[in-house]
């Protein structure tokens, strides 16, 4: 298990939120979109090296700019 | 005493197409989150009883994290509970996500009716629900239906007055989560689907290397087909019909006329060579028809399908996010394209649907953007009609001026302007193949919409020209202005007409430059100005309205800023 940020994860792998940094207001909005602590994601592609990431968490696709991108940490299997 | 029915449910799950189906008025709805920027109401007929019913804007919870959640749960708390039902409008293809909000509304004591709509989307893709399992554990009824084909609205009605309080602990957002599991194992049964054919196309059209691929082939289809629908329409109908039936006709007409006089001047306009010049002769029975329905609505009709069937596809988002990037440096995020491509029909939607981005600062830079470097459509048809009969290229540079000016202009702002522009975050909806009827339905909405308010405005714009014509009243505005308009723009004193026009309606202005005999260069120059100088009239209530006058103070004076360094640039470096 190795902790790394939602932009690092590379395209098509898998992780476990483990923590949302930055302001609350970011929390708060993922998680009423059903990204939460715990929640299994996979990212799907991420556009350019400081562009938006897509992730696919449950039916739900989401796609975040770069920025709230950086402050949600995952889980990984290595 | 039931008074007021509210839809609320998370964004893009169809409540629009619900609202329709429950009261009968047509709302433009897509497939995209953010369709709904205004409160809609309508009646609805609930035995002799009539009840409002309210389309709020989608939120995910009643903890309001944006502008639209804020705006639903404040017109939720308006009225006491007793009076009013929430229809709690569900996608049935993603209905974990979809439960807070569910158990919010229940928790907080509103009488609920759950509305699982997109059901047969919902089959289609292997999802199945235990309605009656639902139904107890949420204690309120739950109704299965799809808007789309309007199966099961009537069972939503007949349940509305069945909707009463549940009791239910009060839960935080985590525990909610965990008890939504809890429910979707319960009632929600998936059967296994191979990768299909939609989701790889999803996939890909979000990819770095095959998205691009794919966004260059949809624009360039796109603007072939609106070329080729509108100029289609336009050899095969609307030119036919004024050229072989109505010119005879108006010739027959003006026959009989003795004297050319006033009301000569005002219906036929002038005889250009003997004859009638529907381009040219600027009367009311000649040209403003002429404008209205053979050169624009040819191209309104040709835009509005392609642009509806991208809405409904749930193309737009997946292009936000391939652009978000470019649009990052123009201090917008990408979902700011939606705005401007409804802005290429007219300003008017385009400036009222910045509402979806998030910050003021967003939504001055895209208002400003749209109404000095997006030409509405009316626009485009007559700078395509008249400057293209000089060839492609100068239509083309039109094109490169304006996004040039989009480019520079947003690259200034985002630097000069304080704070900083919120970034993306959006759920993207799943491609779905709109159904025609849906889709006919909505072009004949914005067609009708552009005729009742286009046509009346051009017509008595033609006429109150034509008056001012006839008692050479414009002659003082232009005296006044004539020494600027020449010395900088390189234009003849006639053109101020034409620009002031441009207030009122853009494409009327455009026609009003043909009897001029300009030369090409001075075409082009005044084409240019009409796009980025003022907004017409309509667009600039608007601005006025969403921005705030101090706001509307500065755009106005950019506007006025870009037009004269643009035009005069253009008259040095164009040479001919």
């Amino acid at each position: 298990m190795k902790k790394i940020s939602l932009i690092h994860l590379k395209a098509g792998h898998k992780g476990k939120v483990a923590e949302i940094t930055g302001g609350s207001n970011l929390a708060a909005r993922l998680m009423s979109m059903g990204l939460y602590k715990g929640k299994e994601v996979t990212k799907i592609s991420h556009i350019g090296l400081k562009g938006p990431v897509v992730v696919k968490s449950g039916r739900t696709i989401l796609a975040l700019g770069h920025g709230p991108a950086a402050k949600i940490i995952l889980e990984v299997v290595c | 005493m039931l008074k007021r029915i509210y839809l609320a449910g998370n964004p893009n799950v169809g409540k629009s197409l619900v609202f329709s189906r429950l009261t009968g008025v047509q709302v433009i709805s897509s497939n995209y989150p953010g369709t709904t920027v205004e409160l809609v109401k309508g009646w609805l007929s609930l035995g002799d009883e009539k009840v409002e019913v309210v389309d709020l804007p989608g939120a995910y919870s009643l903890e309001p994290n944006s502008k639209a959640e804020e705006v639903a749960v404040s017109l939720l708390s308006q009225y006491p509970k007793d009076e009013i039902v929430v229809i709690n409008v569900l996608d049935s293809t993603n209905l974990e996500r979809n439960l807070l909000l569910t158990l919010q509304l229940i928790e907080k004591g509103f009488p609920t009716v759950v509305c699982l709509n997109m059901c047969d989307d919902a089959l289609h893709r292997g999802v199945h629900i235990d309605i009656a399992g639902l139904e107890k554990i949420l204690q309120c009824p739950v109704v299965s239906t799809c808007a789309v084909t309007g199966k099961g609205i009537k069972t939503l009605v007949e349940k509305i007055k069945t909707a009463v309080p549940a009791v239910r602990a009060k839960f935080s957002h985590e525990e909610l989560w965990i008890e939504i599991g809890h429910i979707i194992e319960d009632v929600q049964r998936l059967e296994h689907r191979h990768h299909r054919f939609r989701e790889r196309l999803e996939d890909a059209s979000v990819q770095p290397l095959t998205g691009f691929f794919i966004a260059a082939g949809v624009i360039y289809a796109a603007f072939k087909f609106v070329r080729f629908i509108g100029e289609g329409i336009i050899n095969k109908i609307t030119d036919p019909v004024f050229f072989d039936l109505y010119r005879p006709l108006l010739e027959k007409f003006s026959l009989h006329w003795q004297e050319k006089g006033f009301w000569f001047h005002l219906l036929i306009g002038d005889l250009i060579g003997g004859k009638i010049d529907f381009k040219q002769s600027l009367g009311v029975l000649t040209t403003a028809p002429y404008i209205e329905f053979g050169m624009v609505l040819p191209y309104v009709v040709s835009f509005y399908f392609i642009l509806s069937l991208l809405e409904d596809i749930g193309y737009l988002p997946r292009l936000a996010i391939l652009l978000d990037n470019f649009l990052h440096r123009l201090g917008l995020h990408g979902y700011a394209i939606i705005p401007v491509l409804l802005g290429f029909g007219c300003n008017v939607p385009g400036i009222l649907s910045t509402r979806v981005l998030e910050s003021k600062r967003e939504r001055f830079i895209a208002s400003t953007i749209i109404s000095i470097g997006v030409p509405c459509l009316p626009l485009q048809a007559m700078i395509i009609g008249l400057l293209g009969s000089f060839g492609g290229l100068y239509v083309g540079g039109v094109y490169l001026v304006l996004f040039s000016i989009i480019l520079i202009l947003g690259l200034v702002l985002n630097r000069l302007l304080p704070g900083f522009s919120p970034e993306f975050l959006i759920e993207i909806p799943p491609y779905r193949l709109p159904p025609p009827g849906m889709l006919a339905r909505k072009l004949f909405m914005r067609i009708r919409a552009f005729i009742f308010e286009a046509v009346p405005v051009v017509l008595v714009g033609v006429c109150f020209i034509n008056i001012l014509l006839y008692f050479r009243l414009f002659d003082f505005v232009t005296g006044i202005f004539a020494p600027l308009v020449r010395g900088i723009f390189g234009l003849p004193k006639e053109a101020v007409v034409a620009l002031v026009i441009g207030f009122f309606r853009k494409d009327v202005a455009v026609g009003m430059l043909a009897p001029l005999g300009l030369s090409i260069k001075q075409m082009f120059i005044a084409a240019t100005l009409l796009a980025i100088s003022f907004p017409c009239v309509a667009t600039f209530i608007v601005l006025w309205k969403e921005l705030g006058f101090r706001d509307l103070v500065k755009s106005v004076l950019i506007m006025v800023a870009v037009s004269l360094i643009v035009g005069g640039l253009l008259n040095i470096f164009i040479l001919r």
